[in-house]
């Protein structure tokens, strides 16, 4: 019995529902983007009633999202008599004892008072009347609306769920008879797209920052349309912590952001050192076709585009062979040759950089970046990470975190130590102790590297001497007898790099004093106290193992 | 009578050998300053804590022998160091900036073991 009652209950509602005269309005075209052009169309369904002679009814709409662009009447009557009026910065408050919907109810609510017009900025209305001596048919249109979607940006909402209202309806058959009016409450959009981005966050992830060899301050964003490189949409610096707000940008659309360093930071000719060659070294003995081919020694895939100095240009990388390695190895010994190569130092930097989360995943045996991204209503804010050419070790660079950027350890060279590594595990730098002196010897100034360690392959020290004081009269080694030594005098700038490297990895660099600078003073000196500084203090094993050497 | 000999010859033997000569720092100036003055048995006093080129710098020694006179980054690593042997007390000596990156640093003294016997900070600008 309950059950056959509610059914009674429900089909009563229909019939007094679809018995009473409509107020419809809906979109005739699909939009998706701001910008586009909403038409709505304003439609009269005669229902059960009688004809209609007057039709006016009040439309609010939010004039933050939406600008009426035009009002045309679709009747064709020569007879009917219409006038739209618009008030801007006003919103109505229904009556709220009766239904929103009930739209000849609400008419004689606000005729009576029962309902107003405020005023809220927010909101324009616009009163359509519509009279004629003969009545409209059954599902005519009496209007189209064109409405320009706006920006939701620098508003207080945050969708376009509520557009359009239809406030009340004042149809009259032609004695004066108030026709019974129903309609729907609102019109709304969801999936709107573009739009001012407003602020969008990026930053920058470096271990030139994370290290405090530099600071975020030291790198630029340059931001292109997807797919271009030539005309940027905007650019800008990172702040010392490596952040940056963007602004000027448009939701869902795609662009393409690039992270450079200053090349003109002095730190950078210490991004590339003997622990790079030797690491480029190894895979050249190991793994022969590198990480796109059989094996490698790497950890990383990227690390092939980034010791990738000789030949296809940076980023596409390519294989890494021994004239890669001889490429690093002539750069530390001060050697111009006939290549053009991709090392970077100070002034002539190769910049990498990409989506931190993706950076040097491996698609297709090849490590990617990708300069990519897309604000979106919920997703404003964007990591990068940056690394340079020659820099394998990632001192000067940012170490990827994908798991996807790591090589895994079926496809590790058999011949290192590396092949005995669980993927994803890495080479751990070890530490050992050095002494690095200066002191006066009989008038001049020595400069001594006195090392207890044994193991080493390679090493490299890149020492500045005050050259206002100071003139480098030698350089002796005492290394043994079977390592390659290096020595580049930068005299200009006060810089000398010495080292020496054993491309075999079978000899060490032998213990003692294996280095000593010899200095004549221009100059009466006591003491040299600040004289001589060291920037660069680093060894690497047979395994690869670099070694950061301390001291007390 | 034997014994006497052997002990005089042993005298002359000794007393023959060089005395322990530390090789002595020139100074140009002997006396310290009143602003270079420490008061305790050792340390390390700058002229100034911020300096442009060159600052002149006593080291005071409880003894004679070799120090150490380092200084440090702002992460306290190690970025120059020389070694001096000097005399007990007061040496004046100086540091030399020109080499250095404009920063702050911190210099020290210590003894040959690196046993820290006076400490400062010092700004280049």
């Amino acid at each position: 019995m309950k059950k056959i009652l509610t059914l009674l209950v429900s089909v009563l509602c229909t019939i007094s529902v679809f018995g009473q005269s409509r107020m419809d309005y809906s979109p005739v075209n699909t939009v998706t983007q701001v910008g586009d052009t909403l038409v709505v169309k304003y439609q009269y369904f005669i229902g059960d009633k009688n004809e209609a002679r007057l039709y006016q009814f009040d439309i609010q709409h939010n004039n933050k999202l939406l600008d009426v662009i035009s009002n045309d009447w679709q009747t064709t009557s020569t007879s009917a008599q219409k006038a739209v009026n618009t008030w801007n910065g006003y919103k109505f408050t229904i009556d709220g004892t009766k239904d929103q919907t009930d739209f000849d109810g609400q008419y004689l609510s606000w005729l009576a008072g029962n309902a107003s017009y405020g005023a809220n900025a927010d909101w324009s209305v616009q009163r359509v009347t519509y009279q004629d001596v003969t009545s409209l048919s059954d599902g005519d249109e009496i209007m189209k609306v064109s409405y320009k979607i706006k920006d939701k940006s620098n508003t207080n909402y945050t969708d376009y769920t509520n557009l359009i209202n239809v406030n009340w309806a004042n149809y009259q058959e032609v004695d004066g008879t108030q026709i019974d009016v129903t309609g729907q409450s609102n019109l709304g959009l969801t999936g709107i797209q573009g739009g001012d981005a407003g602020n969008v966050s990026i930053s920058v992830s470096s271990n030139v920052i994370t290290n405090n060899i530099g600071d975020g301050s030291d790198f630029s964003y340059t931001i292109y349309n997807k797919g271009e490189n030539t005309n940027p949409i905007t650019s800008g610096n990172f702040d010392a912590a490596g952040d940056a707000t963007i602004q000027g940008l448009e939701n869902d659309v795609e662009y393409d952001l690039y992270v450079s360093i200053d090349n003109s930071k002095t730190y950078l000719d210490n991004a590339v050192t003997v622990s790079d060659l030797a690491l480029v070294f190894a895979e050249a003995i190991g793994a022969g076709d590198g990480p796109n081919g059989i094996s490698t020694t790497f950890d990383y895939y990227i690390q092939s585009i980034l010791a990738n100095v000789v030949g296809t240009s940076i980023p596409n990388g390519g294989d890494v062979n021994f004239q890669d390695s001889y490429e690093i190895l002539a750069y530390l010994q001060g050697v111009t040759t006939g290549n053009t190569p991709f090392i970077s130092k100070t002034g002539e930097v190769y910049n990498v950089s990409g989506i931190k989360s993706t950076f040097g995943d491996e698609v297709n045996g090849i490590a990617t970046v990708s300069a990519t991204f897309k604000p979106t209503d919920n997703d404003k804010s964007f990591q990068f990470a940056h690394a340079i050419a020659g820099d394998v070790n990632f001192s000067h660079g940012f170490e990827p975190t994908s798991t996807n950027a790591s090589i895994p350890n079926a496809a590790q060279s058999a011949t290192t130590a590396r092949s005995m590594m669980a993927r994803g595990e890495k080479f751990q730098p070890e530490t050992a102790n050095i002494d690095l002196v200066s002191e006066i010897v009989d008038g001049n100034v020595i400069f001594s590297i006195n090392s207890d360690i044994a193991e080493m392959v390679g090493s490299q020290f890149n020492i500045e001497y005050d050259r206002t004081r100071l003139v480098l009269d030698n350089v002796i080694f005492d290394t043994g007898n079977t390592m390659t030594n290096f020595s580049n005098h930068i005299e200009n700038e006060g810089k000398v790099r010495i080292g020496s490297f054993d491309q075999n990895f079978e000899a060490t660099v032998k213990t003692g004093t294996p280095y000593k600078l010899i200095f004549i003073p221009t100059v009466q000196l006591n003491n040299t106290a600040g004289l001589i500084t060291f920037k660069v203090k680093e060894g690497v094993k047979a395994d690869g193992t670099q070694i950061n050497f301390i001291m007390n | 009578m034997k014994k006497l000999l052997v002990l005089l010859s042993l005298i002359f033997v000794v007393g023959c050998q060089p005395d322990e000569i530390l090789s002595p720092i020139d100074l140009n100036q002997t006396e310290v300053p009143n602003s270079l003055q420490i008061d305790a048995i050792s340390g390390l006093k700058l002229e100034s804590n911020i300096v442009s080129d060159e600052v002149r710098m006593n080291v005071k020694l409880p003894y004679s022998g070799t120090y150490r006179i380092k200084i440090r980054d702002i992460s306290k690593e190690l970025i120059s160091q020389e070694k001096i042997t000097a005399n007990e007390g007061d040496n004046l000596l100086k540091v030399y900036v020109s080499s250095l990156a404009k920063d702050g640093y911190t210099i020290e003294l210590t003894n040959d073991i690196h046993e820290v016997l006076g400490l400062t900070t010092l700004i280049v600008n």
